[in-house]
Order: C-alpha cells, then sequence, then structure tokens
C-alpha cells in the first residue's frame, strides 16, 4: 500500500473502523510513520470528545462492584523499558520470537544496572543511562538474529538518538585470549564499537553515531580486539530504516 | 478557523482542560495501588466508559458487563498510561469503544442490537433520565458535526457511534471505500479543530 494510501485511514483507526486484519496492518505502519502517529494522537482525543458527548449516568451498583473488584485484581506491572519497543516482523513466530526478545532485552539491561557493584556501577554509570535512554526512547525497535556460531542477537535501535544497544544470549564461550568485538559497518567502513564480554552473556552493549543505512556486526578478534576486522562476522544486522 | 483562534476564543471548560482533577497524577497513584485515587478516577470516567459503550452495544446487561471490564482495565493497566501519549480519557474511552466495537463484531450482535436501538433508547443512544450531567460537551460537539459535510458527518456517526467499520459505512452510504476512509478523516480533522483538540 502507498504512504498516502496508509496516512488516509487515521480517521478510520481512531474511530475503531478498520477491521482485525488492517488494524494490525495499520499499527505496524504507525511505527514507520511518525506524521501518522501524531495525526492519531489527535483523532484519538477527538473521537474521546465524541465519546464524552454520549455519556450516561451509570446503571446503580457498577460503582460498588468495580471497587470491589480492584481489591481482588492484581495489577500489571510498568513495562519497564521494553514498553515503547517497536517491533518489525514478517509472520506470527517472528512476532512471538521478537516480543520475547524485547523483553529479554529489557530484563538484562535492567540486570545491568542492577546487578554490578557500587564501584562498577559508577563506572558504568554513563554508559548504563545511555543502554536505558535507547530502551526507554519513543521510537526504539527491537530485532533479533541468529548468529553463525550460535545463540541471539538482540538489536534495540532508536533512529532519533542514532544509537543501539546490543545484547547477546547464548553465544558459545571463547577461548581465552578471543573476544567478540562489536563494529558500526557504514559507508565509510566499519568502526569498532567495543568488546562484548568473553563468555557472551552481556547485559547490554551500547553502538553510538549508529542509524538507518548502518549495519551492525560482532567478529571473533584476538584479545584486547582490533582496529578493523579481521574475520567473517558472526552476524550482521541492519539497523532498521 | 484555525486552532489558536478556537483556542483564544475561549475553550470551554471540560474534562480535557485544565480543570478538574489531574487525572494524569491519579492514574499514577493508581498505579501504585491507591485505591482512593482510584475511586476518583472511576467517578470522572463511568460516565463516558458507560456511555460509549451503551451507544455502540445498545443492550443495558451487555453494556455494564463491558463497561465494568474496561473500568478494572484502568485499574489493572494504570502502570501502562503513558501520559505523553494522550490524555486519561482519551486512554480509556480508546479502551472502551474498541472493547465495544470487537464485542459487537465477535458476536455478531447486529440483530439484537438493531432490536434494541428503538425501544429503549432516545436519539442520543441513552434514556433521558440516564443522560449524565455534561451539557457542554454534548452542545459543543453537536454543534461542530453540525459544521460537517452530511457525508462526514454520517460517516463519523456510523462508525464511532454505531460500531461499523468502514466498508460497512460504504455500503450503508452507498458510497465508494476509498471516499468514506476520506471522509472520515476529513471530517474528523475538521471535529479536532472544531473542538480546540491541540494533541
Amino acid at each position: 500500500m502507498l504512504r498516502d494510501e496508509w496516512h488516509v485511514l487515521t480517521g478510520s483507526y481512531a474511530l475503531d473502523a478498520l477491521g482485525a486484519a488492517e488494524r494490525e496492518a495499520f499499527e505496524r505502519h504507525l511505527h514507520h510513520c511518525a506524521s501518522c502517529d501524531t495525526e492519531v494522537r489527535g483523532l484519538r482525543e477527538t473521537a474521546a470528545r465524541l465519546a464524552m458527548a454520549r455519556a450516561l449516568r451509570p446503571p446503580p451498583g457498577m460503582q460498588a462492584r468495580v471497587l470491589a473488584a480492584t481489591y481482588r485484581t492484581r495489577q500489571l506491572p510498568p513495562l519497564a523499558g521494553d514498553r515503547p519497543t517497536r517491533v518489525r516482523r514478517a509472520g506470527v513466530s517472528r512476532l512471538i520470537a521478537a516480543a520475547a526478545a524485547a523483553s529479554v532485552a529489557a530484563a538484562m539491561a535492567f540486570g545491568l544496572t542492577q546487578g554490578l557493584t557500587e564501584r562498577q556501577a559508577t563506572a558504568s554509570r554513563s554508559a548504563s543511562t545511555a543502554v536505558s535512554r535507547v530502551l526507554s526512547a519513543p521510537d526504539a525497535r527491537t530485532q533479533t538474529m541468529r548468529t553463525t556460531v550460535g545463540g541471539t542477537v538482540i538489536l534495540v535501535a532508536s533512529r532519533r538518538l542514532r544509537e543501539a544497544v546490543i545484547s547477546t544470549a547464548g553465544m558459545p564461550s571463547l577461548p581465552a585470549g578471543r573476544v567478540y568485538q562489536l563494529w558500526v559497518i557504514g559507508p565509510a567502513g566499519a568502526r569498532s564499537a567495543g568488546l562484548l564480554s568473553g563468555t557472551g552473556q552481556t547485559g547490554g552493549t551500547l553502538a553510538s553515531s549508529a542509524g538507518p543505512g548502518d549495519r551492525i556486526g560482532i567478529t571473533v578478534e584476538p584479545s584486547p580486539g582490533t582496529s578493523r576486522p579481521t574475520t567473517t562476522p558472526v552476524v550482521v544486522m541492519a539497523l532498521p530504516d | 478557523m484555525n486552532r489558536a483562534e478556537i483556542r483564544q476564543g475561549g475553550p470551554d471548560p471540560g474534562l480535557y482542560e485544565e480543570e478538574g482533577p489531574d487525572l494524569a497524577g491519579l492514574v499514577a497513584l493508581v498505579s501504585r495501588g491507591d485505591h482512593a485515587a482510584y475511586e476518583r478516577v472511576y467517578a470522572v470516567l463511568a460516565g463516558p466508559v458507560y456511555g460509549v459503550i451503551r451507544q455502540v452495544l445498545r443492550d443495558h446487561a451487555q453494556s455494564e458487563e463491558v463497561a465494568q471490564e474496561v473500568l478494572l482495565e484502568v485499574w489493572r493497566s494504570a502502570s501502562r498510561f503513558d501520559p505523553a501519549r494522550g490524555t486519561v480519557a482519551a486512554w480509556a474511552l480508546t479502551i472502551a469503544h474498541r472493547r465495544a466495537v470487537d464485542r459487537v463484531r465477535s458476536e455478531n450482535a447486529c440483530s439484537r442490537r438493531e432490536q434494541k436501538t428503538a425501544a429503549d433508547t432516545g436519539p442520543d443512544g441513552g434514556g433521558v433520565a440516564e443522560i449524565a450531567e455534561a451539557p457542554l460537551d454534548r452542545v459543543r460537539v453537536r454543534r461542530c458535526l453540525d459544521g460537517l459535510s452530511e457525508l462526514q458527518r454520517e460517516s463519523i456517526t456510523l462508525a464511532y457511534y454505531s460500531g461499523y467499520s468502514y466498508p460497512q459505512v460504504a455500503q450503508l452510504l452507498g458510497v465508494a471505500l476509498g471516499t468514506v476512509k476520506t471522509r472520515i478523516r476529513d471530517g474528523l480533522i475538521r471535529m479536532r479543530d472544531c473542538l480546540g483538540v491541540t494533541w
């Protein structure tokens, strides 16, 4: 569907006048279309006014029943860092995988800020702040990919911040003297974004100045890392447009 | 008239303006389990939530059941409300309207709904005695709806108040799908500007 054809659906979407499949497709489109998203917010507020104009006195007894129900209803926890993540998907299985990965990424980032010693925490405060900032960015989007050596890489990227957070899960440990190194690969070549820890278990590594058109790669390099990649990447992921 | 002029002209007070309780602040308290704050939020939202659901579903018992679900959902998911994305009212009423519409479509309850329409509701969707005291909202919305073209107004009211999908609206009005999509959007944008919605 062309961009304009999507855009004209903002009104129908705000009024819940799309069918289930079209609604879902439109919500995916909203993740890429900031102007549609802004318009939807305004039109949703407008629809709420239409609802206000139909306010009715609720039936007697409803308040008591609802208030009583709140005492036996557990509240949902906040979504922490994964709330604004945007999931790009091609099918249901990828949706499930990506949604799981998004919460994994957030949990890991949370672990990063919660699980450190005080000294480490102080040292990494600015880094973890940056990680949190990416994870909670309104335009944050999540992608996952298997690596050629096993395990999964979870990428959360904010186009606006031009930053990405890379987490890994289940990647094999490397022999002594070898490290996983992270690269931002742009038109001008690859530049290092630091090392992932040798165990393959990292909380989250920040890649700065990385936006649409760039790719993120991970290679195995001799410790303590190299100035340019010397081996075939175990994974390469394109940052979302 | 542009939106700035309308605001200068003095917006009417209502749920959406600065008057009344700070709903977003109350919802933040609700997310921490504050029952007293929830009671205040309930007091503001219950009428519109029940009203819009009843508008779509018509059936008393069903409307009450869905309204209770939605109001409990406000309690349950208070932590998920994001004040950066809109007002509390829009958040709750979006949930309410969507629940009502989903209920209609999943049950294909059209026939039952239509039987109810004539029997127990006034022209505005509620019995006169049940109409909540929000006359300003009603008057303002009515005035702005009157400012739309007939096709815009009919498309919007059939979609929102009757809960029809836009293809159903197109069929009811005997116009092309593309026309309905456009009229709904254009009409709603005019409503937004007429009501001085600033989001």
